[in-house]
């Protein structure tokens, strides 16, 4: 052994030591990596004074945003899908180049992002998920006075979204989630039900979404049990053991609409998949034979909205951004071109030019979300328990 | 041969190797002590989570009797081997032709090779999807020369097991091709005609002489396939279907999906244990300088 060897090895042991020791101390230090939460029942969920904070000439203007693809502010280079009204006035104001975009895929996805990072000014989740971000801290209420189309914002839509007096999610876009099929493949007698995702004749053309949640209430919709999103734990298990059943017959879980999803259809690799009713859009547009099923046990139903970053430094910019999407202009833009509700009151079923569509879908009438036999996804307690469900799902 | 001469180095000498060796540490080694700490409990990714030491998650993981996950990392070591091996010996004939058929224009042919490797790891992945897609170009040639029926692709071809290994394959040819070809550019060639003088038939001193002294590529590119496949997850993401997804796929969905970062952490760690194990393993086989074979001392 050469004394260059003896050197290094004493040299490095006791430096390596001595920077573990650094690291183990700053690993144990402080568990959570994010900020305290915030109870969502507590005084301190109140709107802070607008007049306390720096003006907007203060600010650098430059917006992180957690969105879905394809709901960029129009004048984005990314904005390619067909958005041309929704947050033009943000960017013909402040310019498109501050608007930075961090992508979510599934609403699972989006809380995780949101608390990994904390950095984002806005956020849009969906409203079953308001709590999380609350009671995690990863928000903050919007100044009403700041947006003139809140007051046009559907009141009972907005209550859902209200913690201690304080609005905490302005809700933008509502809609459906079911199994988009191709009519020329399946046949109509087998599309009556959640159960089409589970029929053997279309294995391998089947493609559930990614998201834990809305699977778990997919299968418990299909079981028949009354509460889809307040799941015991001897429920969460049988959805699981559903689920685990159906995962064989799928092409696989789609992630990305755009990117997987409706190409799948279009070139007829999937012939059933969940999906939105923007699917079913953009599926006529391109001369794809599909239909947008309505199960016997009720579609899902869903409505978003837009949060405000907990540590927002860009407090008026973002007021302003979210202005531009709640206007009437962009909503009812928004509602055309992806065939959703919108939560803005002054959208009527004269605004949407695909009457034949509105009125199978129901678009311009919001009591539509909570009627019949649809389920508005709601706050589930067992989300937990649901996520490390689906994690097994997808490693059986 | 040459003696190297034995050198001592101070103290400040060293001093100089400090900040690449923090900089690896604080890269590495700190995360690593931090995914630990989830493991075991002691770290939440969720604010107001209470912490304590807990092995629940180890136990849920070795000893649960229906545990998935344990099933999945079986399943993705098996996937793992095979195309590591499956690699190797496809690399072996490549590298042989080009050291020893291709001769003048080897290098040619080895640019050729590493061609596509000078483009996106990712974009060669999606790549493979036009390929392999149902009404991609290898199913759109089937039709065409009549062999399926328009309305009858193969299926199996891509969102499948055959997909995730065909495409691991393909990624990593080049990588095993490449030490083996080293180790014998090296190889003294005066042995092997020693051997044919000796009356060896050609394939007598490929087994004896060749294939035993090329062996330290060969290892070499065995574990450059085996280690970086077993945490795997952009192949099996982007063509791999339901069934296909790899041990490092559920890491990553632990991780980015699921608020559960301890259960994740577990199964990262479980990864890293098993890396270094196949370090250890195979390190004993691998000389630093795979020119250094005993071959040399014979020139």
């Amino acid at each position: 052994m050469t004394a260059i060897n003896d050197l290094n090895r004493r040299q490095f042991l006791g430096g390596a030591l001595g920077v573990a020791a650094g690291a183990t101390a700053l690993a144990a230090c402080g568990s959570p990596d994010a900020p305290a939460p915030v109870p969502s029942g507590s005084a301190s969920a109140s709107a802070a004074p607008t007049a306390s904070r720096p003006p907007i000439s203060a600010e650098s203007g430059k917006l992180s945003i957690l969105e879905w693809a394809g709901y960029e502010a129009a004048g984005t280079k990314a904005q390619t899908a067909g958005l041309t009204e929704a947050g033009s006035a943000y960017t013909k104001e402040f310019g498109p180049d501050g608007l930075a975009y961090t992508y979510i895929e599934n609403d699972e996805q989006a809380l995780q992002k949101a608390t990994s990072s904390a950095d984002f000014d806005i956020m849009h989740p969906c409203e079953e998920d308001v709590k999380n971000y609350v009671d995690r801290g990863l928000t903050q209420p919007w100044d009403l006075d700041l947006i003139p189309s809140a007051k046009y914002l559907a009141p009972g839509l907005m209550e859902q979204t209200t913690y201690n007096g304080a609005v905490y999610m302005l809700p933008w876009d509502w809609g459906y989630g079911s199994l988009t099929y191709r009519t020329d493949k399946i046949a109509a007698a087998d599309a009556t039900g959640w159960e089409l995702a589970w029929n053997e004749k279309y294995a391998g053309h089947i493609s559930l979404w990614s998201g834990a949640q809305t699977n778990f209430e997919i299968a418990a919709m299909k079981l028949g049990l009354p509460k889809p999103d307040d799941l015991t734990d001897a429920e969460i298990e049988m959805c699981k053991a559903e689920l685990i059943k159906q995962k064989p017959l799928n092409k696989f879980y789609w992630d990305s609409e755009y990117g997987q999803m409706q190409p799948g259809i279009q070139s007829g690799t999937l012939w059933v998949a969940y999906s939105w009713q923007d699917t079913l859009v953009t599926m006529k547009a391109a001369k794809v034979p599909v239909a947008f099923m309505d199960p016997s046990q009720g579609r899902i139903a869903w409505f978003c909205g837009f949060m405000l970053g907990a540590n927002t430094a860009n407090y008026y910019h973002a007021h302003a951004y979210v202005e531009s999407f709640l206007n009437k202009a962009a909503c009812a833009q928004m509602t055309n071109a992806y065939a959703y509700g919108t939560a803005n009151t002054q959208v009527t079923a004269a605004d949407v030019t695909d009457k034949a569509l509105a009125e199978s879908l129901q678009i311009s009438d919001l009591g539509a979300l909570t009627s019949g036999k649809n389920h508005l996804q709601s706050y589930t307690a067992n989300l937990d328990k649901i996520t490390k469900a689906w994690q097994e799902v997808k490693a059986s | 041969m040459k003696t190297l001469r034995k050198r001592t180095t101070t103290g400040g000498q060293a001093l100089w190797t400090w900040p690449p060796v923090a900089f690896v540490f604080v890269l590495v080694v700190v995360p690593l002590i931090f995914v630990a700490l989830y493991s075991v409990g002691l770290r939440s990714n969720i604010p107001g989570t209470k912490t304590g030491f807990d092995l629940a998650n180890w136990k849920d993981f070795l000893f649960g009797p229906t545990n998935p996950f344990r099933a999945l990392f079986w399943h993705s070591m098996t996937i793992t081997v095979v195309v590591s091996i499956a690699v190797t010996l496809a690399a072996y004939p490549l590298a042989y032709f080009l050291s020893f058929v291709a001769r003048k224009n080897r290098y040619t042919l080895l640019l050729l090779v590493l061609a596509p490797f000078f483009t996106s790891f990712l974009l060669r992945v999606i790549a493979w999807q036009a390929i392999l897609n149902e009404n991609g170009v290898v199913n759109s040639f089937l039709m065409w020369t009549g062999l399926r029926a328009a309305d009858d692709p193969v299926t199996w071809l891509i969102y499948s097991n055959f997909a995730v290994v065909l495409v691991l394959f393909y990624s990593w040819i080049p990588f095993v091709a490449l030490p083996i070809f080293v180790v014998l550019e090296n190889m003294d060639r005066r042995l092997l005609e020693a051997s044919e003088d000796l009356g060896s038939s050609r394939l007598a001193t490929f087994l004896r002489v060749t294939l035993p002294l090329s062996l330290p590529g060969v290892i070499a590119g065995f574990v450059f396939v085996l280690i970086p496949t077993t945490g795997e997850f952009i192949t099996p993401l982007l063509v791999g279907g339901t069934d296909s997804q790899l041990f490092g796929n559920q890491i990553q969905s632990f991780f980015s999906v699921s608020p559960d970062w301890n259960y994740g952490s577990v199964l990262a760690m479980t990864l890293i244990i098993v890396v270094l194990i196949l370090m250890l393993i195979f390190g004993r086989f691998l000389s630093a300088d795979l020119r250094d074979t005993s071959t040399r001392s014979a020139r």
